[in-house]
């Protein structure tokens, strides 16, 4: 059977960026024309299909910004990948919606919880805009079925959360989260006995390679011999199947859990079996106090409350966005069994990275051992938010 | 005395009497805990009703609901006249769609001649897939239930491993899914696509073929009585070999349409389970290839108003629930239709004693 959301096999993808680290060559300069836009984005996110959008997008009279609205008429609509009660990554979005409302307590917010990442999210989308909606903010990657909706809706305003596509009203943001999980994994390489990590993914996607990758690179930065086994499940919230890909992580060898589900299974499991894990979204440490090291911790509260804000000052543009270490994203709190020392060690990373230092730099290999990134060379963010390879020491993401 | 009695027959008039009112029974009790709950039902219903068929848009996005359902509705149906389930729709429209987006991917050339390629080696790819349940139900006696449901699975998995692996989006590289085929079936209206009235005539002409062909004849017999079939000198492995891969092209037609229509690129979990819906679609047609169209547009309706519902905050579980509740309540409705009024012909002296059957043992 089916529900729109509850359906089998279809939960997907997701993931998500801030203001304060707007590059002013991402930034669209005011008047001037999309396909200007899409070479300066550059690399590979002018996808073969932006062009004709932007053309499109040039024909129907470009408005830079929307008309103001004020609070009591305004709708704003959210989209949901996961339930608001996953306990992890919408959730946390919720928790920023939850900061929309207190802010503006006129307006009216709409939300969709377990929006599927198929034709029905484009048929959600169309129904946030047939109700009137002037904003509508996806909390997950949703491609073409959100740039579907907003190119026949020019006067609305869309965001995307790990979106890739900038048009004339559809923007993405996302949160540098690699720099978090690079400072959990110093801890995680100092911490490991076995020298192997496990990492319970979710479909072999950017972010997620990301997420993997800082992690291994941060525990090899310390421990070199440190190698990491990925499982992906296939879905972003599917307690059952986490649970089952920890198992197994933990029966071949590994001691030290990561991942990037929306929920805190694979905590519980490595509480169990007497191991560590750093975990992602939210503070957890009630699930398994003993094994949780850390997390990596969205706080999107102030970016949706400044976007929304924005729009209704009738100042909003479409942009791409990404959220800062400190500014949405962090590290939460060390856990109770980390060892002081290997917090500090571990923090020093973070007050580097604070200061301005990428660790991402030269030379990275994959894991066939080809050197991918040369010594000398710095991997930016917009590099890091492409990643698609796997780095030396990696297995079950290819 | 009148009493009611069960007739193995139900005619159409009683059952859509009887769905309508289990749809009314399921808009009340549905509406009660609703307003329990505290909802506006009111408020609620007029939303339903101009977002589903009170507004343009609403009616778009029926016409799209329905084209995929229609398919996989039909490919139910048409086993069912053969006394055979195909709970494998789900996995055919996978391969449908995996072969119309091997094609659109990786075929230059214009639309005109790319679309018929996709939409054949896409029945292909569908028939391919049913293949072995149907070989294995004609020669083996396989029960096909078991076995089409069990390789919905592979299919999706395979579905997830082609967009994730070998023919991944390497340009916008985020989604988990391959690039944007370079053809799309045209649009004739708002976001409806061509895809629509084809599935309309696919309906039709499925209804034409099983009520005056000897073809259709013989399936039908084949499904009522196979025995009887056989003796008459009916090929009936033939027909069910026939009808089954018949059923997997149908259900792989659907996901070339919703590849080349509406999504675009091929995706894991793109099917949205409308290979299970064609099953409830194919219930609540009664075996009429016909009456898929107006199950169809009833099952579109569901979906069409669950999407509305949502964005008033009713979870996706309640939607799922209102769902189960109308089906059930349809599903009781059909079986009330069985039975009818009857009056016993001859009438006993009102004096007389009730006879009663006396049992011996």
């Amino acid at each position: 059977m089916k529900g729109p959301g509850g359906t089998f096999m279809t939960e997907y993808l997701k993931c998500g960026g801030y203001d304060a680290f707007r590059r002013d060559r991402l930034l669209r300069p005011r008047g001037l024309g999309r396909r200007d836009l899409v070479s300066g984005l550059g690399a590979g996110v002018a996808g073969s299909f932006l062009v004709p959008g932007g053309m499109r997008a040039a024909d129907r009279s470009a408005s830079d910004s929307f008309a103001p609205v004020a609070e009591e008429n305004a709708l704003i609509a959210f989209g949901h990948t996961g339930p608001i009660t996953d306990g992890g990554w919408t959730t946390a979005h919720d928790l920023g919606v939850q900061a929309v409302r207190k802010a503006f307590p006129k307006l009216r917010l709409v939300y969709v919880e377990s929006v599927p990442y198929s034709a029905d999210a484009t048929r959600i989308f169309r129904q946030f805009v047939a109700e009137g909606a002037q904003m509508v903010i996806a909390t997950s990657n949703y491609g073409d079925f959100i740039k579907d909706v907003a190119d026949r809706a020019p006067g609305v305003a869309f965001l995307e959360c790990d979106g890739h596509t900038v048009t004339d009203n559809l923007g993405w943001f996302y949160i540098t989260h690699w720099y978090a999980s690079y400072i959990i994994g110093i801890a995680a390489g100092l911490m490991t006995k076995t020298g192997k990590l496990g990492y319970v993914g979710t479909f072999p996607v950017p972010s997620v390679y990301a997420s993997a990758n800082a992690t291994l690179l941060g525990a090899q930065s310390v421990n070199p011999a440190c190698t990491m086994n990925a499982i992906a499940i296939n879905s972003w919230f599917d307690p059952q199947a986490a649970t089952q890909a920890a198992s197994a992580l933990v029966d071949s060898g590994c001691d030290f859990l990561c991942g990037i589900t929306d929920e805190p299974a694979y905590l519980r499991v490595a509480e169990s079996r007497g191991i560590k894990a750093a975990m992602w979204n939210l503070g957890m440490r009630q699930f398994g106090p003993k094994a949780y090291v850390s997390s990596v911790v969205l706080d999107f509260s102030r970016f949706y409350v400044e976007q929304v804000k924005a729009r209704l000052n009738g100042t909003w543009h479409a942009a791409p966005r990404f959220l800062t270490l400190a500014n949405g994203v962090d590290r939460d709190s060390w856990g109770e069994t980390v060892p002081p020392e290997i917090a500090t060690r571990a923090d020093e990373m973070r007050s580097r990275i604070l200061a301005g230092y990428n660790p991402f730099r030269g030379p990275i290999r994959d894991n066939s051992g080809a050197v991918r990134v040369p010594a000398g060379v710095v991997m930016d963010d917009d590099t890091i938010y492409q990643w698609d390879w796997g780095v030396q020491g990696m297995t079950g993401l290819g | 005395m009148t009493r009611f009695q069960r007739f193995p027959t139900a005619p159409a008039r009683l059952v859509l009497a009887w769905r309508a009112a289990a749809l009314v029974a399921a808009a009340l009790i549905i509406g009660l805990l609703l307003a329990l709950s505290g909802r506006n039902v009111f408020e609620l219903a007029v939303l339903v009703l101009k977002s589903t068929i009170g507004s343009r848009f609403g009616l778009e996005d029926l016409a799209l609901f329905m084209t995929p359902l229609i398919l996989t509705g039909s490919a139910v149906t048409v086993t069912s006249r053969i006394g055979l389930w195909n709970i494998g729709g789900e996995g055919q429209f996978y391969l449908g769609a995996i072969g119309a987006a091997g094609v659109g991917l990786y075929m230059p050339g214009s639309p005109i001649v790319v679309l018929p390629v996709m939409a054949v080696t896409a029945m292909l790819c569908g028939v391919a897939w049913i293949a072995v349940p149907t070989l294995a139900r004609a020669y083996a006696g396989v029960n096909e239930i078991i076995t089409t449901l069990l390789l919905n699975f592979v299919a999706g998995l395979l579905t997830y491993w082609l967009a994730t692996g070998p023919w991944r989006d390497r340009v916008t590289g985020a989604l988990a899914s391959t690039g944007r085929i370079h053809v799309a079936i045209p649009e004739f209206w708002g976001v409806v696509h061509w895809g629509f009235p084809i599935a309309l005539l696919v309906a039709g002409g499925l209804a034409a073929i099983m009520t005056w062909t000897s073809w259709g004849y013989e399936v039908r017999i084949s499904g009522a009585n196979p025995g009887a079939a056989r003796y008459a000198g009916m090929p009936t492995r033939a027909r069910i070999i026939a009808v089954m891969l018949l059923s997997g092209a149908l259900a792989a037609l659907a996901g070339m349409f919703e590849v080349a229509g509406t999504v675009h690129r091929l995706q894991g979990g793109m099917a949205d389970n409308f290979g299970y819906l064609g099953i409830v679609v194919a219930v609540l047609a009664r075996r009429s290839c016909l009456a898929v169209i107006p199950a169809a547009l009833l099952m579109a309706l569901i979906l069409d108003a669950a999407i509305v519902l949502q964005t008033r905050q009713l979870a996706a579980t309640v939607v799922l629930a209102i769902t189960g509740l109308v089906l059930l309540l349809i599903a009781i409705g059909d079986e009330l239709a069985h039975y009818r009024p009857v009056t016993p012909a001859v009438r006993l002296p009102p004096s007389a004693p009730v006879a009663t059957p006396k049992v011996t043992t």
